[in-house]
Formats: C-alpha cells, structure tokens, sequence
C-alpha cells in the first residue's frame, strides 16, 4: 500500500538540455522587482521614493491593513520605478542594483532566545513572512495567525526542479536553527518533506514534534498539497502553512548572523534554450537577464515557475524557484468559426476517468469524483474531498494530462474564492 | 502551460484501438453480413451525432463509433432495418446525446439500445459467437489496461466472481453457465468497462466487476431460457445502473477510513471536518 502510493504519479517530459549537476553559479541581474504573486493583491504604503537609493533587504513598502509586514528590497540598489494600481494595489518595484551597496543588518537576539513574538516581528520585517503560505487559500498568512501545522519542503518532484537536497548541503545547522524557530510559531507538528537519503533532522529538531516523510519519485508526490492532504489537511479553523526549505536555511542564517542572504537557486531550463543552468539569484529577480545568451533564436516565452503551472513573466515571482523558457506559439491558429463555435458550446469538456487521470492526482484522492464536483462548481463536495487542502498548482498535472477547458486548475482558484468569501476568511 | 493531448476524442480513439483485434476477429468471421451490420450502425450512429451537433451545437464524438461496434456485435437478429434503426436511434439520443453527448451520459448507449430491442422485441433470436472471437476480447482488454482506457480492477472483479462460482462448487461451474461465459466475457470488455458509465472510484470497480459477474452467474443459474447475449445484456444494465451508487459508498468508505487514519495519527481531531 505503501509504496503504491509512493509510485503514484507521472513524471511529464519537459523537453530541456540536461541540467548537469555541480555548483550553482552566482548570478545577480542588474533589475530585480519587488512583486506581489500571481493573482495575489496587496495593498502597499510606500516607504522609500523613485530615485531613491536602499539596502538590501531595507524596506521599500509596507503593507496598508498590516504595516508590520515589509516588502524587502531583494538587493542593495536605487529604486528605478514604482508601479501602484488603483487603491495604492501593487503591480511591481523595480530596483536597479549597486553592486558597492550594503545589505541591512537585523537585530536578532530575542528571536535567537526562542521569544515567539520577536521571531515573527523578525519574519515580517525581514520579508520572509512572505514565503509562507496558508492553506486553505493559499496567501500568505495573517501576522497574528497561528497555523495547526507547518510543513518544510525538501523535496520538490516539477518537471526539472532544482534538488532541494543540493541546495541544503552545507546548510545543515542553519537548517536546524530555522527549523527549531518554526517551532514557536506552531504548536502543532512541524513536518519536513524529502526525498530518499539520510534524514535531514530527527524528532528533536523541534521539541520532539518533528515528523519526516518520504515522497516518491513521481509528480506531484514532491508537492507540498499531495503531502498535506496525506498527512495533515488544512480547514478553515485549523490551516497549514508551508515553506521551501531552502527559506527555512536562510532563517537559520538570519538568526546566527542577522543578516538574509539575498540569493535562491533556481533553474533555468525549457525547450528554447541552448545550455541549461542552475543559478544563484535574488529575488523578483529579472528573467530576461537570467536567461540572456542562452536562448536559441526565435521568439520564446518566459516562465516563472516549472512548464507544468507557471506563468509568463518578467520577474522571478516571489516563491518560484524555476525559470522555464518556452518557445512561443502564435496562439492557436484561427479555426473555422464552425469549430469554434462547436468546441466552445461544450465547455466545460467533460472528463473520462482514465488511469492517466487518477495518476495525475496522485493515486490517492478520489480523483474523478473530485474533479467533477470541481466542473459542476459543487464547493461542498470539493471541501469533503479534500479540496481545502490543493491549490492551483496541485491540480495542474491534471490540466495538463485531461487539456481541460476551463483549466481545472483555474476552477479551483473559483471554488477556494467563493468558499474564502463564504467564510468571510 | 504545457498542455497534454488526452482530451474526451483522444480517449474515444484509444478505446476504438484498444477494441480493433475484437472487431476484427468478429468481423473476419461475420463475414459480409456483419460488415453490413457495422455500416449500417455506424451510418444511424453517425447520422444522429450529426443531427445533434446542427441543431445543439454538441461536437460529433468518435464515441459513436463505439456504440455502433457493439450494438452491430450484440444486438438480436433478423429484426430488419426498420427496427435496428430504431433501437440505435434511442439508444445513441436517449442514452448519450441527450444528456450532452460522451462523457456526460449515465449508462452505457450501446447498453440501452442493445436492452431496448431485447425487450421491444423478445421473439428476435440473439446472436452466437464463434470461440475466436471471445479470444480476441482478451488482448483488447489488455491493450485497453496498458493504455489506460479500460479499468483493470472492473475485469479483475469480474473475473473474480467467476472464479467464485466455480471454486465454491466445488472446481465445477454451475450447470447453464459455461455456455454463457464467452459472450459475458465479450460484453464485460465491449459494454461494462466503458470508462464514463462504469464506476469511477478503485473500491467501486472491483464492486461493478464483482456485480456484473454475480448477476451473470444468477441469470445463468436462474433464468430459464434466457439467451447468452441476453443475459449479459442485462447483467451489463444493471450494473452500469449500480455504478454511481458504487461510488458513493467507496467515497464514504474512503472519508470514514479516512478520518480514523488521521485521528490516530494526531490524536487530535479538532481539526476534522
């Protein structure tokens, strides 16, 4: 049964050069923006002007219904164009890098004593608040909130994902430091997923409420929704929280030196490129210098995030660790009005339960009985199958594999927003 | 981003393929009065996914081809064109089109066309099939499996049931049930595993498959008279009716476990809904 379901899964070709393996190489872009997520909206109240010049990891703004929680300058720059939407709504801040420029420097020493209140104020202002992200929902957590469980990736099964694993040697102690600090903001179980090899951290990592598990080999095992809702499904009253494993390393790091380190690993792959790389940058940090001379000629898409549920984009968002670069279509061809007017009058297309489909989910959910209550917009049934626990980017293998219309995935975000509003969440 | 190619046409034409060494076989051994039967299935089938797509905009689906394979294959003989027109004509709308087209219908089309004739017209002989053709069923269940368009655990359940009526007599099969097998064996791949009629969750495919089996081998047993292909016919309705029932007790069973599971692993259930 076991290893059943540690077999589940596909794994989709992403057609790509290899990605070899060795030391990432350093790599600042010379802009970096500071940006919300995909379809995430935040209401900001600037702190530093157009012109002006900041620290790495100085606050440039702060957010308007919760001013303890900073968005951080991902490097030390000049502040080269602030992009506010209607209601002060942040589209993006970009920042043009000074290579001389010094990085700010935290007061770390009550959140290093174990004091659980300074450890978030820690969080918040230093930006690492931000690679939280609570579900159900999927935002980023409320300052107070205290979530029922917290679950670390170590494990990450995207079609050509850097390997959390070599991210993290080296890292152990660090490790260690931010895992035993998540510990005061949990009183519940803090959960570290990885893929096979020595434990990274045993029980008493976090006061004996550690627990390990094991994905497979296959997406979506190394996803952080498939692990929760095997282990610990979020509800309303009781959410989960999770974060990469690598931003667990940096607070470790943010506690003993007091300094964030500024850079992630991230690779850069995908079918429009000559050479694939595995890179350190900062974040929000521009795609177009991270891929600069290794495209092949023709145009190509920029996507943050692995082929399977990224988006086109022009910076690095806030929790991808992936740039896929994707050669350009010119859109579907224009189609008969006839077939148009016949493929769109069935939406949405009905599924046929096959065995690609269940694998898609992981074997382990009622895979069909999920997805038709997703296309018949039944939340109830959604919420009974387990639906609070997945997000977008759970459902987009099975996007993928079915060609769906409307993206199940986008069906999901419908549901989860409607049950949000229900909720008054 | 990416986007895969198993859309609803890509499954219908995997499932045609995986059922091509059984219509061959039946076709090489029907000769030119079964190729006659199929054209005329197909042509009704295909004139009313026509019809449907003018007047309801409902895109023609290579389902039809499904349903015209194994209504061509099961349905009575000698009813004459007028009948075998009509049977198919409500069976393709009122079993499939009406409700959106496939992969939206409830039961099988083939099935109820197929138990429409039987009982409109209970005087029409049913057909016979020669052993080589019950052969050819099984690698186009096993092309199915490996393609991933026919339940595995459907056919393991009904297999399993057949083996319970042998093995609890005592390694006999009951008396009127060895002549019935080969065309329940053909009906378990061409009418049951079809994978949007038949239940959808893993408990309930080893339920549908254990159901079909045992209604076999009860009309088998029980029901004097009753012609193979008739049998199966209606063991393959009703189950395919018990399907969504199936499934909602697998998913009952599935949250029940579920939460046991999850309460003793935390100890804690506050947090359950």
């Amino acid at each position: 049964m076991l290893s059943q379901l540690m077999q589940a899964g596909l794994n989709p070709t992403v057609r790509s050069a290899p990605l070899t393996g060795g030391e990432p190489v350093e790599h600042w872009t010379e802009e970096a923006a500071v940006l919300p997520q995909h379809r995430e909206h935040l209401r900001v109240d600037m702190v530093v002007r157009e012109g002006e010049a900041v620290a790495g990891g100085a606050p440039v703004a702060r957010l308007r219904d919760h001013p303890e929680i900073a968005l951080v300058a991902p490097m030390p720059g000049r502040v080269a164009k602030v992009h506010l939407g209607p209601g002060r709504q942040l589209h993006e801040i970009v920042l043009f890098r000074d290579a001389g420029g010094d990085m700010r420097r935290h007061d770390t020493q009550a959140a290093g004593a174990g004091d659980g209140s300074a450890l978030r104020t820690l969080l918040q202002d230093s930006g690492l608040w931000r690679q939280f992200r609570a579900r159900p929902f999927g935002r980023m957590p409320a300052p107070g909130a205290v979530p029922a469980a917290i679950l670390v990736m170590a494990a990450d099964s995207r079609p050509l994902a850097p390997n959390p694993l070599a991210m993290l040697e080296g890292r152990g102690e660090d490790l260690m430091r931010g895992l035993a600090a998540l510990g005061h903001l949990t009183e519940g179980p803090v959960y570290l997923c990885q893929r096979r090899g020595p434990a990274l951290a045993g029980p008493g990592a976090v006061e004996g409420r550690l627990r390990l598990l094991r994905s497979g080999p296959r997406h979506p095992q190394g996803l952080a929704g498939h692990q929760l809702h095997h282990h610990h499904p979020a509800s309303v009253e009781a959410p989960v929280w999770d974060i990469h494993a690598e931003d667990v390393a940096d607070l470790g790091t943010l506690l003993e030196t007091g300094l964030r380190p500024a850079l992630r690993t991230v690779s850069v792959t995908g079918p429009a490129l000559s050479e694939a790389r595995l890179l350190r940058c900062q974040d929000g940090a521009h795609l177009a210098g991270l891929c600069h001379g290794l495209t092949v000629p023709g145009p190509h898409d920029l996507v943050s995030g692995s082929a399977l549920d990224g988006h086109r984009a022009v910076w690095l968002a806030p929790r991808d660790r992936q740039l896929s670069v994707m050669t350009h279509h010119h859109g579907a061809p224009r189609g008969h009005w006839f077939r148009n007017a016949l493929s769109r009058a069935a939406r949405p297309v009905p599924l046929i339960p096959t065995a690609a489909l269940e694998q898609a989910l992981g074997g382990a959910l009622p895979a069909v009985a999920l997805l038709r209550a997703l296309s018949a917009g039944d939340d109830e049934t959604l919420a009974k199958l387990g639906g609070l626990t997945l997000l977008e980017e759970d459902l987009a293998l099975a996007d993928y594999v079915t060609g769906a219309e409307p993206r199940l995935s986008a069906l999901l975000r419908g549901a989860l927003d409607r049950i949000a509003a229900e909720e008054g969440a | 981003m990416m986007r895969g190619i198993w859309d609803r046409e890509t499954v219908a034409l995997l499932l045609l393929a995986a059922l091509m060494p059984l219509a061959l076989a039946w076709l090489w051994y029907g000769g030119i009065e079964a190729a006659g039967r199929l054209a005329l299935t197909l042509l009704v089938s295909g004139l009313w996914h026509l019809i449907f797509m003018l007047a309801r905009a409902q895109p023609p689906s290579f389902a039809g081809a499904l349903t015209a394979l194994a209504v061509a294959m099961l349905a009575p003989e000698d009813l004459g064109i007028f009948r075998l027109v009509m049977g198919i004509s409500f069976g393709t709308v009122m079993g499939e089109l009406v409700f959106g087209g496939w992969g939206r219908n409830v039961v099988n089309p083939a099935t109820i066309t197929l138990a429409f004739l039987g009982f409109g017209f209970p005087a029409a002989p049913w057909p016979d099939f020669v052993l080589p053709v019950a052969w050819a069923a099984i690698p186009a269940a096993g092309l199915g499996i490996l393609l991933g368009v026919i339940s595995g655990r459907i056919i393991a359940g009904a297999l399993l049931a057949a083996l319970l009526a042998w093995a609890i007599p005592g390694g006999a099969w009951p008396a009127g049930l060895e002549k019935v097998l080969p065309v329940a064996w053909i009906g378990l791949i061409l009418l049951v595993c079809d994978p949007v009629a038949s239940a959808a969750t893993r408990p309930g495919r080893w339920g549908n498959g254990l159901l079909y089996g045992a209604l076999i081998v009860l009309f088998a047993t029980g029901w004097d008279g009753g012609a193979p292909v008739q049998i199966t016919v209606s063991a393959a309705l009703l189950a395919s009716l018990a399907a969504p029932i199936l499934d909602e007790a697998a998913i009952a069973l599935w949250r029940a476990r579920r939460h046991r599971a999850l309460a003793r692993k935390t100890e804690d259930t506050s947090w359950l809904t």
